[in-house]
């Protein structure tokens, strides 16, 4: 291709390089710039309108049946939104949740996963797949599922309650949110267990063999060698539980269906599709603004704070 | 050269007519330019109702240089009012949409209505005179009225007569012992179910002339928890607390199978709900009635109204006229009429169609009754000053959430009338509007 003939060996060591990396840079560049422009098209821009969004208000004058003004509103639809005891509300209601199902259901999870790793245990195999499956069913066939197993007047549990004398129903205001946690639970903790379970085959088996030589009891070698081993899983699935948590929607807005009084503001979410509904795009723009930050914080705060302690063990 | 000028011309057409359509909002350009240069004008049409898809195909074939493309969208109140006001923000709405009377306020107050005043004016007399002013606004007029949704109970003949009720009750003092009187023979039957739909339970209050929402000079006034409200509220409680109504939620299949075996008896809905009704619970067809709704006073009875709808013409609309035009053609044409009474179950706005044939057929899942001989009777005795607030969306999500945890006996009725009260003033005010009395 050029004129040049293909030039001495020594001069070619010392111009081809730049050459060469320049065109591994476009290479480069190249092969990112699809995700580049889809990350920032459908993810960087949405976020930045979102912000932008719910830097604004609607502004309606008198009774407000002419067309409204959008003016700059400041910081005032995050005010309004804290201030907002349903918002609230359904920030606390969730974190509650979380704060009780997430470690309810990892523990679970790195105990059938701690169950599945052990030496002794039958059908390994069975129960792994057992174990998982609430997890391949689309979470909102399992939510329709769960929701008729609780629904008042249908409610087998509630049935069979009935029969020992209890009066026990599912979907009353102090039951929702366990019944929720219950099916979260019941959605997630084979998910969990596999990754807990990926990372427990990954300890180096001599390690277990040489406790066992020592005389350490199947229940210790997983306190002092297999549960310390599988930190790294812990942390992740927590985050992961933490994030999920914060985006709950599903399952409540299928038990809505036959739990009328889970209000319509029962989640953050909810609460900012809520507004939506009601033309407020600004004031969901600023709910979904704090709902993010808020999950960040969390999940991020953790996996800084668990990664200080493990620089000091 | 004569055929490069052709072609020259050609683009210069096309780019202006592109440039027109990008450019037209709220030109006052009546579209004529547009059917000359691109063939038939086209419209949007957006909404939910069974039926509506039929009417505009009749249109169509009758009137080639204004074709009207239905799209069926979830029904307003699950989705649908939420799609179209995005589609206004986004400058891609439809120009027509179907919009309840109690959401056009709201429509108004997004700025998402075209006002339609000098092409709707002419028309005014084609329409009962109180559904022309649920469709204007302010001295504006944003759409044509289609229909009006007189109430009525619904219910089982057949059971009612096995239970001793020999005439359905006429007061909702009849309605009370009745509902006590089934539910005391057998326990598991219910006379009515109380659901959780705000609207319905607008029409109860609207019965009892109990205002939700009025305007005095330039503020609104919010009385959702008024004397008059509390009353009714009262009424429906007192019920609950006594056990005598089943609670399942409104138009879910749960009250559907209570319905068909017989489990629940009866129901006070709107005119649109009869074919709803009678594809729901198709098993018991022939054993069903209509019988006026249950009234306060007997020697002045009062009925309420559940819903009746406009065909509204969205912001954006750069063919107005001729939407008008399809929309006004809807309501009173006669052969569209015939069809949206029998398959939507509208009771029409307009006066002509009152004499419409199909309203004096007799309904086989009714035993052969000819229904809107009822909702016909019903209609000189309707409040006809009954007003929507502009937060109704807010205000009956609210509510709806209230009477769902009033069915699981999680609060009360009137309390639940206080705190609707509350919100309602407090997203009004958020929104910069004047309210009074909070």
């Amino acid at each position: 291709m050029t004129t040049a003939p293909p030039a001495p060996p020594p001069a070619a060591t010392t111009r081809r390089p730049p050459q060469h990396l320049r065109r591994q840079a476009r290479t480069a560049a190249a092969f990112i710039m699809p995700f580049a422009v889809l990350f920032a098209g459908m993810y960087l821009a949405p976020i930045g309108y979102t912000v932008y969004q719910s830097l604004f208000k609607v502004h309606h004058s008198g009774l407000g049946l002419s067309a409204p003004t959008t003016v700059f509103a400041g910081l005032s639809n995050y005010t309004a939104a804290l201030g907002d005891p349903a918002f609230r509300g359904s920030l606390l209601r969730v974190l509650l949740i979380g704060i009780v199902q997430v470690p309810v259901m990892l523990l679970l999870a790195l105990a059938l996963a701690l169950l599945l790793d052990a030496r002794t245990t039958l059908f390994k195999r069975f129960f792994r797949l057992a174990f998982f499956l609430p997890y391949a069913l689309p979470g909102v066939i399992g939510a329709i599922m769960w929701s008729y197993l609780v629904a008042p007047g249908l409610s087998p549990i509630t049935a069979a309650a009935h029969h020992l004398g209890l009066h026990l129903d599912l979907t009353s205001n102090t039951l929702l949110a366990p019944t929720i946690g219950n099916m979260l639970t019941w959605g997630w903790t084979g998910y969990n267990m596999l990754i807990i379970y990926s990372a427990l085959q990954a300890i180096p088996p001599e390690l277990s063999e040489a406790a066992r030589m020592d005389g350490c009891s199947p229940l210790r070698i997983a306190w002092h060698i297999k549960i310390p081993m599988v930190r790294p899983a812990l942390v992740l699935t927590t985050v992961f539980s933490v994030i999920g948590t914060a985006q709950l929607y599903n399952e409540p807005a299928i038990l809505h269906n036959v739990a009328p009084n889970l209000s319509s503001d029962y989640t953050p979410i909810f609460a900012a599709y809520d507004q939506i509904n009601a033309d407020n795009f600004n004031a969901a723009a600023a709910e979904s603004v704090i709902l993010a930050v808020l999950a960040f914080a969390l999940s991020f705060g953790f996996l800084k704070f668990m990664q200080r302690r493990g620089e000091t063990l | 050269m004569r055929v490069r000028w052709v072609r020259t011309a050609a683009v210069v057409a096309v780019t202006a007519a592109m440039a027109t359509a990008v450019t037209g909002c709220g030109s006052s350009s009546t579209g004529k330019t547009g059917t000359a240069a691109s063939g038939p004008v086209k419209l949007d049409f957006w909404g939910w109702a069974p039926g509506y898809a039929q009417s505009v195909a009749l249109w169509n074939k009758s009137h080639p240089d204004i074709q009207v493309s239905f799209d069926t969208t979830a029904s307003g109140s699950k989705g649908g009012y939420t799609k179209m006001l995005t589609a206004v923000k986004a400058g891609n709405a439809p120009c027509l949409a179907q919009v309840g009377y109690e959401t056009l306020p709201s429509f108004a107050a997004a700025g998402a209505l075209q006002d339609v005043t000098q092409y709707a004016s002419a028309d005014k007399g084609q329409f009962a005179g109180w559904t022309w002013n649920q469709v204007t606004i302010d001295g504006h007029t944003y759409g044509i009225p289609v229909d009006t949704a007189p109430m009525a109970l619904l219910y089982r003949k057949d059971l009612f007569a096995k239970y001793g009720i020999t005439t359905p009750p006429v007061t909702w003092a009849d309605y009370a012992a009745d509902a006590a009187k089934v539910h005391k023979a057998d326990p598991k039957v219910y006379l009515g179910d109380f659901g959780n739909d705000a609207y319905n339970y607008a029409g109860l209050a609207w019965q009892a002339n109990a205002p939700w929402f009025g305007t005095g000079g330039d503020q609104w006034q919010v009385s959702l928890d008024n004397a008059a409200n509390q009353k009714v509220a009262g009424f429906w409680q007192g019920l609950e607390s006594q056990g005598l109504l089943k609670n399942d939620p409104s138009y879910d299949p749960s009250l559907y199978s209570d319905m068909a075996k017989g489990a629940i008896l009866s129901d006070v809905n709107a005119v649109w709900d009869t074919p709803i009704l009678a594809s729901s619970v198709k098993a018991t067809s022939g054993d069903w009635a209509v019988a006026p709704m249950p009234v306060w006073n007997a020697a002045d009875p009062q009925y309420g109204n559940d819903g009746g709808s406009a065909t509204a013409v969205l912001k954006g609309c750069k063919d107005a006229a001729q939407a008008t035009e399809f929309a006004t053609w809807m309501s009173t044409d006669q052969t569209s009429l015939s069809n949206l009474i029998k398959v939507t179950g509208i009771y029409p706005a307009a006066t002509s169609g009152l004499d419409n044939a199909a309203l004096s057929a007799p309904d086989p899942f009714y035993g052969g009754q000819t229904i809107f001989d009822v909702f016909k009777a019903e209609m000189p005795h309707i409040n006809t000053s009954w007003q929507w607030g502009p937060t109704m969306t807010q205000t009956s999500t609210d509510l709806g959430d209230g009477l769902g945890t009033v069915e699981t006996g999680n609060a009360t009725l009137t309390s639940v009338l206080g705190s609707v009260q509350t919100k309602t003033v407090a997203e009004m005010k958020q929104q910069g509007l004047s309210v009074s009395g909070g």
